[in-house]
């Protein structure tokens, strides 16, 4: 997937102000609201929102059958309330430890974490976000789960052919 | 369906170890339930169950020979997912929805 994009950008306005945006990422109990959309819900998020300080959510995916619980952590990197958050995101177990892609039945050298960077800017009332979520190149510091789930599908697309 | 459908579909679908691993069975070629359900610790009917949730979400086809009924799979809603940056897309989007409901819910109540 070399030639695929690695980063997703969105832009979004809301009629909000720049704090009200803020704490949607940095309070837990705002931040549990929106977090797991499609049928997920986040019971649990813990940030220490300062540089280097840990965030853990998790997300659970109820279906019929079971409830589904995925962990992640990360890193804040830089903090400046309330206009720029950059954090990293890596799949983990219940406990915070980071699952290696390759407990995860993935082949080797597969990207484990991925950053998140979250852009605020206020004018006339309303409040500008540009997110921008990149998968870092393997060998640096970037990835997720997904990611890895993804990556090993598309090599079945590939098989399949 | 139209591709966010497809989506929400293939994404639940996927979002299971067992059905990740038939599916990467089928890759190798098409097979029955029962040869699918042989390298799980699973009864057959909950094999039967998982090749139905990937049916319904388009992953998987099942051929017409009303005794076997091999299983075969459908890469073509694996071609929408396979790019994580368009999940991740998809996921985002539905967050920012939300959150955009809730600071609207937070206005019109500092409003009144």
């Amino acid at each position: 997937m070399n030639d695929q994009q690695t980063w997703v950008k969105i832009q979004r306005e809301f009629d909000a102000s720049i704090e009200d945006v803020w704490n949607m990422w940095t309070d837990p109990e705002m931040f549990k609201q929106w977090y797991g959309p499609m049928g997920m819900s986040v019971p649990i998020a813990e940030m220490d929102v300062v540089v280097g300080g840990i965030r853990k959510v998790c997300m659970e995916m109820k279906s019929p059958e079971r409830t589904m619980s995925m962990w992640f952590t990360g890193v804040y990197k830089e903090v400046s309330s309330p206009s720029r958050l950059v954090y990293t995101e890596s799949m983990c177990d219940e406990g915070g430890t980071i699952i290696s892609p390759q407990s995860m039945g993935m082949p080797e050298g597969h990207p484990d974490i991925t950053e998140v960077i979250v852009e605020l800017s206020e004018a006339d009332g309303r409040t500008t976000m540009t997110m921008v979520h990149v998968g870092v190149p393997e060998g640096s510091a970037g990835g997720g789960g997904w990611n890895q789930a993804f990556d090993s599908l598309e090599k079945l697309i590939g098989q399949s052919k | 369906m139209n591709t966010s459908d497809q989506l929400d579909a293939a994404f639940a679908a996927l979002a299971n170890p067992t059905r990740r691993a038939i599916l990467a069975h089928l890759a190798r070629g098409e097979a029955t339930v029962n040869t699918l359900a042989e390298p799980f610790d699973m009864t057959l009917p909950a094999i039967s169950k998982h090749s139905r949730v990937l049916e319904n979400a388009g992953l998987i086809t099942r051929g017409r020979d009303a005794q076997f009924r091999p299983c075969t799979l459908n890469t073509q809603p694996l071609q929408v997912v396979a790019n994580w940056t368009d999940q991740y897309r998809h996921i985002w989007d539905a967050r920012f929805d939300v959150m955009s409901g809730i600071l609207q819910t937070m206005k019109e109540s500092n409003d009144e």
